[in-house]
């Protein structure tokens, strides 16, 4: 004890003495955001990116200008038509920052640990391997927040999230094991919110291999899987057979014809039409990855090759690829056969699903797409009219019933807990719960344990959900996503409108809106948020990875993007 | 047979010299395993399936942006050259930035290293003492009530998956004790809402930068040690409470091993002649056990003691999982997943040097315990 005592108290001194030594300097940051620059106090000069001119489109993105035409007004110029661009915009990867926190603490990857936004929550600490904490951000411009701080968590074991929030250590917990959905129902002091499906589990088919080519032959089998047995064997709560290829909430998702019931018979008799009473030898493609369109590869893969054989007499091999080799087989059409694969949404609109599966050359994972589909898809594409667009992909999925490039199978649900006194709960499509609406039962901190920890907190530059939901509390964009939902509705701007054939949208920007460091939001940021993801060749296009996979996923190419 | 008695004199008599030539031996003999590492680990690393890059970006990245990705990490690079850019930057103690968060390797070892050690040598000191303590009272009383319960329990124990075991843990303290005075926390490590004040802080060093700030960050990280030598009593209270039921179920595995290895060994001295000598001096029994049988039983103890030692350090994983804990072995086990070779390296290595120096520190123990093998 008295050689302990010693020894501890000799360290301390020796820490000390040597700090003492030490001179200063930067240190990682944390605590609440102070200013990088002080507020100018200059006029504002309205700035545009590239600001000699419109960018050449032959660069194959979408962006052909961004302008500051006012301190409060922005003006995107498009390469071509987007009807799905307030989707996009809303999106926490194109949340705006300060032009000059940018300047200060990209560079040297600052911004990575100390985001700075105008959301109602401001960053206070971030200690990694335990939690994050946000503060309520009182000079918001909207409603305040109701609990004071929100306090983030995080356990890759859903029994253990379980555990913690029936022990009332945590308000709410994401994604609840699938077996703990009933016991969460049954505990009066819980309550579930199940989260509605953004996804897509579909059978793919390349129908430039016999007998696959035979249009009868892919009906048949369109017809011969009983696809609500998968969903009920294979998939949680709120989980649902999908009768269309995107999911029901988004809009137009539901237009035109849905996909048949299962029928045996009927699924007979077409393979012996189409030349086949005996049925043939085939293939299941698959890989071995657990994704929540599809969370039990092996299961479903062994039920769909036994409902094959059972009500078609098609006898298919099960053949696993690793993951990389069997995405890019898949998107090259090199599976002979039928493939198992998914699709969760990059941003909610109808467009994401459809155009980059049926309406996009570069994937070739269904062979040859009639152009029944391909043009009624590209015609919804061309209009923000409602009922143009909802006439143009009704069409399309009248169309893919038809022709069979795919089976679709299952939307794949998920949900979020809450203790029962939390008002305000909610769960949201994707996944993007917005805590300032909720009070955790009178308490001034909401605890919120989710499965893993934010990879960093610059999220122009990251891509998983776990991340994305911090920002969302903190980072505003343009546009956001309706509490709980899908629609685009404006936040820092207060309406953008776009011109005729949709290749111009003009936002007029809220007014009085601050940052958390106290600077002033104006056009200027916007121009500055945008171009920084979207020319490679710009100074500040660091990141974290560099890679900004959601900009190039909505706005298809960087500006001096590498060769 | 007269060993036991003879420690106390060779304390005195070539204790030094002998000690001193067999320490250096045993440092030397670690430089070459600690090469040896760097090479296994930087090899095993590369010849992992999968690719960074969509590890990092997701499988839709094009190979265009991986080219970039690659670029902008390295390992676009011939093996070799990352291999000596590698060395080159570890003989400056440069463990490389985190593929996947961005981040200094070094700035995670600070962070998650301290973690580990509070957690492992927490469940160790628990499974040494109780385990030693359950061992003993097994041997002394061979075959009574108290053996067959504390062997039906080493065997639970052994048996018993940490995963199982954690869970239940959690569910009996933070669920249906919720309301008592025996709750504990189910996991993290302080209570949401209670902060710990850095050393830095608390020692007005928060422009301190360098190695030592690294150092200070390091011990600040440790809440068990920063909140006692700083006075933050609550904060104390909070991290031990929160310590206690993941080193529990992290020290059954190691506690059960030891209370057996301590009654089979101790049962096998007891038989020894020197201990009915003992006995025929009139020793009382508790002497003759913990003074003379003890001692000389301990020796495998150490030995296993060691071993538990080295594997919790980074094997923890599950453990670390099912409390929410991120420690070494967690973040060892993700950077696996995602292929983040600095983080795997960095971590391995210092869990390897960590490793060497616990089995140093147990073989010098042999030499303290035993003079025969200082001898030799």
């Amino acid at each position: 004890m008295q050689r302990w005592r010693t020894f501890s108290i000799l360290v301390a001194l020796g820490l000390v003495v040597a700090a003492c030594t030490t001179t200063s300097t930067s240190q990682e940051p944390s605590g609440s955001a102070e200013p990088s620059t002080p507020e100018s106090m200059a006029p504002f000069v309205a700035t545009s990116y590239p600001a000699d001119g419109p960018a050449d489109c032959a660069y194959g993105g979408e962006f052909s200008q961004i302008t500051a035409v006012d301190e409060f007004t922005v003006r995107f110029d498009l390469c071509y038509p987007d009807p799905a661009f307030l989707a996009k915009i809303a999106f926490t990867a194109n949340a705006i920052n300060d032009t000059a926190w940018l300047e200060a603490n990209m560079v040297n990857h600052l911004i990575l640990a100390r985001p700075n936004g105008t959301g109602p929550y401001k960053f206070k600490e971030y200690v990694r391997g335990d939690h994050i904490t946000l503060e309520k951000f009182d000079g918001y411009w909207g409603d305040a927040a109701i609990a004071q701080e929100v306090i983030f968590q995080w356990n890759s074991e859903a029994a253990a999230r379980l555990l913690a929030l029936q022990a009332g250590t945590v308000d709410g917990i994401d994604n609840p094991g699938t077996d703990d959905f009933p016991v969460i129902e049954g505990d009066a002091n819980l309550a579930l919110e199940p989260r509605e499906a953004l996804n897509v589990f579909y059978v793919g088919i390349t129908n430039t291999y016999a007998p696959w080519d035979n249009e009868l032959v892919r009906q048949a089998v369109g017809l011969g899987i009983d696809r609500q047995r998968i969903v009920d064997n294979f998939y949680p709560a709120g989980s649902t057979v999908a009768d269309y290829f995107s999911p029901a909430a988004l809009a137009y998702a539901s237009e035109g014809a849905a996909w048949p019931d299962f029928d045996p018979t009927a699924a007979k008799a077409k393979l012996a039409e189409a030349g086949f009473p005996d049925g043939f030898d085939t293939t299941i493609f698959y890989r071995d990855v657990v994704r929540s369109y599809l969370p039990t590869p092996g299961l479903v893969a062994a039920d769909i090759q036994n409902q094959l054989l059972v009500n078609l007499n098609i006898r298919a091999d099960i053949v696993v690829q690793d993951s990389g080799t069997f995405i890019d087989n898949s998107s090259q059409g090199l599976l002979n056969g039928l493939h198992l694969l998914g699709w969760g949404a990059d941003y909610p609109d109808t467009s994401n699903f459809l155009d980059y599966h049926f309406n996009n050359p570069a994937n070739l994972q269904f062979g040859t797409i009639d152009s029944s589909v391909s043009d009624a898809i590209a015609a919804g594409g061309q209009t923000l009219d409602p009922a143009a667009r909802a006439a143009a992909y009704g069409d399309a999925n009248t169309a893919l019933v038809e022709t069979v490039p795919m089976i679709p199978i299952a939307h794949g649900g998920s949900g979020a807990a809450f203790r029962a006194d939390v008002a305000g709960a909610h769960s949201s499509p994707l996944g993007n719960e917005y805590f300032a609406v909720m009070d955790p039962g009178g308490r001034s901190t909401m605890v919120w344990m989710q499965n893993s920890y934010p990879i960093s907190l610059y999220c122009a530059d990251e891509t998983d959900g776990e991340t994305l939901r911090v920002c969302e509390q903190v980072m505003e964009a343009l546009y956001s996503y309706s509490i709980g939902g899908t629609d685009a509705v404006p936040q820092l701007a207060e309406e953008c409108v776009g011109n005729d054939d949709l290749t111009s949208f003009t936002c007029t920007l809220r007014q009085g809106v601050s940052f958390h460091d106290g600077s002033h939001f104006d056009a200027n940021d916007v121009v500055a948020s945008y171009a920084v993801q979207w020319d490679a060749a710009h100074p500040l296009h660091i990141g974290r990875t560099g890679s900004f996979e959601y900009f190039a996923a909505f706005f298809a190419q960087f500006l001096n993007a590498p060769e | 047979m007269a060993a036991p008695f003879r420690v106390s004199a060779s304390r005195s008599s070539g204790y030094t010299p002998a000690m001193l030539r067999f320490i250096t031996r045993r440092v030397l003999l670690t430089i070459p395993v600690l090469i040896g590492i760097v090479f296994v680990v930087f090899a095993v690393a590369r010849i992992l399936p999968g690719d960074p890059c969509k590890a990092a970006l997701g499988e839709r990245a094009t190979e265009a942006r991986c080219a970039l990705f690659r670029e902008r990490f390295g390992l676009d690079e011939p093996i070799p050259v990352q291999f000596g850019i590698y060395l080159s930057d570890l003989s400056r103690g440069d463990l490389g930035t985190s593929i996947s968060q961005g981040v200094p390797v070094s700035d995670m070892l600070v962070q998650r290293l301290p973690l580990t050690l509070e957690l492992t040598f927490f469940a160790l000191a628990l499974a040494a003492s109780l385990g030693i303590l359950l061992g003993v009272a097994a041997a002394a009383r061979r075959n009574s009530a108290v053996d067959v319960a504390t062997m039906v329990g080493a065997n639970l124990g052994i048996s018993t998956p940490v995963f199982v075991l954690g869970l239940l843990l959690i569910f009996i303290f933070a669920v249906v004790l919720r309301d008592t005075p025996f709750v504990l926390p189910p996991g993290g490590r302080l209570t949401a809402g209670v902060t710990i004040i850095p050393l830095t802080e608390s020692w007005g060093l928060t422009e301190l930068e360098g190695p030592l700030r690294i150092v200070v960050d390091f011990f600040s990280n440790m809440y068990l040690l920063n909140s006692l030598i700083t006075g933050q009593w609550e904060v104390l209270g909070d991290a031990l409470r929160h310590l206690i039921l993941p080193a529990v179920a992290l020290a059954t595995i190691p506690l059960s091993i030891i209370a057996r290895i301590t009654r089979s060994s101790l049962l096998d001295v007891l038989g020894q002649d020197y201990i009915r000598t003992a006995r025929a001096k009139g020793l009382s029994e508790q002497r003759v056990v913990l003074r003379h049988g003890l001692r000389n039983a301990i020796l495998p103890v150490v030995t296993v003691i060691g071993l538990s030692l080295g594997s919790l350090l980074a094997g923890a994983v599950l453990t670390e999982s099912i409390f929410g804990l991120t420690g070494l072995g967690r973040t060892i086990t993700d950077a696996v997943l995602a292929r983040d070779y600095a983080v795997v390296q960095g971590l391995t290595l210092v869990t390897a040097v960590i490793y060497v120096l616990v089995n140093l520190i147990v073989d010098i123990s042999y030499g303290y315990l035993d003079p025969r093998i200082r001898l030799q």
